[in-house]
């Protein structure tokens, strides 16, 4: 039985990469069509010249934070999840976060085959609710406009984020209480000290991550396994005692 | 026909409509398959379910705030430009600035209707493309093989200590202090050698009343055995945070 769930996973997964990879493919050269085709529209190709200019500045910053979005959060997404998440955008904002609470809901862990379907499952839900409000969004535009423009509900909207954040620190530190005061103090004073970095903080995350992951790998190897880790507060992905994942449904 | 009129033309919904329906059918394709396999290992389909509708929910709040940055760039790019690019591979804090730095580049004195040309268009929607593409190339190139190896090396602990998952958990951790560092660095900096109040506390308000209204739903979830809760915890969460914000600029 669990041969042929194994078998039918390493089938699944082969198949998987096969599409992902065409789709991405077919979808990198539509995306890069896309000014062109518009050029031809408007009759107006893009500025070579400038672009190369642009490029330059905008490389700097960005491909290295696109390389290192690719080796953090495959391993969280895997590889339905990421085939998927990478080609519909806004992973830290949205994909990342909704992948990790379905995946709380649902009680897998990382890394496990459930994890790779949950994962899939939930991004390409998210990608289409995305998808469906936009489109609506835009058709409904003009009408919709002063009710979402109005000037009183601007801090809503322009703090979307913070909350965010706020509701998935909840979750997060209750499950690492030891793995967060370092990266917070550090975080904080560099901040409060250096305000020009704050626009670098997807930059700067690195720095965070790295030192929780620290903690976390020193609180797993002295304590010789995942009990002492969880009881130095670090309990992965795992469910917690009083809260069975599909109580209530 | 002014700028904005043609970059709101007919042919480029057609284009971006196009794209976007590729992406649409990839998304329900790969749902569809996943659905399948889950059943066939013998997942439970409830807990399918609900990763489905958890996700669902989730998702409806940061799409309005997507498709707000969508209204926000169509004032200066038109529509079809910011619809594709917040729904394929873009991302709401890359394009704004991406399609400033673009602006600049080509010579415009920043992201304005008023200097916007077509020329000028067409380049900055070739930037913002190539400028964020990099992650998915990553993911077509060298996605199968990083992904074997992680598997490796899940298969070299399983059935012991699973350090990628905690990994996974302090990453977050990792990510949510660097944010919630910044905010606070908004709100308090160090200037000429003191420290300065700035005002800037809506972020932190945000953050504080969306963990709080998480902390009640974990609550009813966890103690009065209201599980169905976490379905709508995190939006209904986001939702209080944003809302305190709403108030606290009204009052103070």
């Amino acid at each position: 039985m669990e041969q042929n769930r194994e078998a039918y996973m390493a089938k699944y997964n082969e198949k998987t990469h096969f599409y992902g990879r065409i789709g991405l493919w077919i979808g990198i050269i539509l995306l890069l069509a896309a000014p062109f085709l518009f050029g031809v529209s408007l009759d107006a190709m893009p500025d070579l010249g400038a672009f190369g200019k642009g490029l330059a500045q905008i490389a700097i910053i960005y491909i290295p934070s696109c390389i290192v979005e690719f080796l953090i959060y495959m391993p969280m997404l895997g590889a339905g999840g990421s085939y998927l998440a990478f080609i519909t955008g806004n992973l830290i904002n949205m994909k990342i976060p909704c992948a990790l609470n379905a995946r709380d809901i649902v009680g897998t862990e990382a890394g496990t085959t459930e994890n790779e379907i949950v994962s899939t499952l939930s991004i390409a839900a998210s990608s289409l609710v995305t998808t469906l409000v936009i489109a609506v969004g835009v058709l409904l535009m003009i009408p919709l406009r002063p009710v979402l423009e109005a000037p009183a509900l601007q801090p809503a909207y322009n703090n979307v984020v913070p909350a965010l954040f706020g509701a998935m620190a909840f979750k997060y530190f209750r499950r690492g209480k030891k793995l967060v005061a370092i990266p917070l103090i550090v975080m904080t004073v560099l901040f409060i000290c250096m305000p020009s970095l704050i626009g670098s903080v997807g930059f700067l995350m690195l720095i965070s991550g790295a030192i929780a992951i620290a903690q976390a790998f020193y609180a797993f190897k002295v304590g010789q396994g995942p009990t002492s880790a969880v009881n130095a507060g670090v309990d992965g992905a795992k469910p917690s005692a009083e809260h069975k994942p599909d109580e209530g449904r | 026909m002014s700028i904005l009129d043609q970059l709101s033309s007919a042919p480029l919904y057609l284009i971006t409509g196009a794209i976007i329906l590729y992406v649409v059918a990839m998304s329900v394709f790969f749902l569809v398959r996943a659905w399948k396999a889950g059943v066939a290992i013998g997942m439970d389909k409830v807990k399918l379910r609900r990763a489905v509708t958890s996700s669902v929910t989730f998702s409806i709040l940061p799409s309005v705030s997507i498709l707000l940055g969508v209204i926000a760039l169509s004032g200066n790019l038109g529509i079809p430009l910011p619809w594709l690019r917040l729904s394929v591979v873009g991302a709401l804090h890359y394009e704004t600035s991406v399609a400033d730095i673009a602006s600049r580049a080509i010579g415009l004195s920043g992201l304005n209707a008023a200097e916007m040309t077509a020329k000028a268009f067409t380049t900055i929607a070739l930037l913002m493309t190539v400028g964020i593409i990099w992650g998915v190339v990553c993911v077509a190139i060298f996605g199968k093989k990083y992904h074997s190896k992680l598997q490796r090396t899940g298969d070299k602990k399983s059935g012991g200590a699973n350090f990628g998952d905690m990994a996974m958990t302090a990453m977050f951790i990792g990510l949510i202090t660097a944010y919630m560092g910044s905010y606070i660095g908004q709100l308090i900096q160090v200037k000429g050698g003191a420290l300065v109040c700035t005002g800037e506390y809506l972020q932190l308000v945000a953050m504080g009343f969306s963990a709080l209204a998480m902390g009640v739903f974990s609550y009813f979830a966890e103690k009065k055995k209201m599980a169905w809760l976490d379905n709508f915890s995190i939006a209904g969460s986001m939702l209080v945070g944003m809302a305190a914000a709403v108030i606290c600029e009204m009052i103070f």
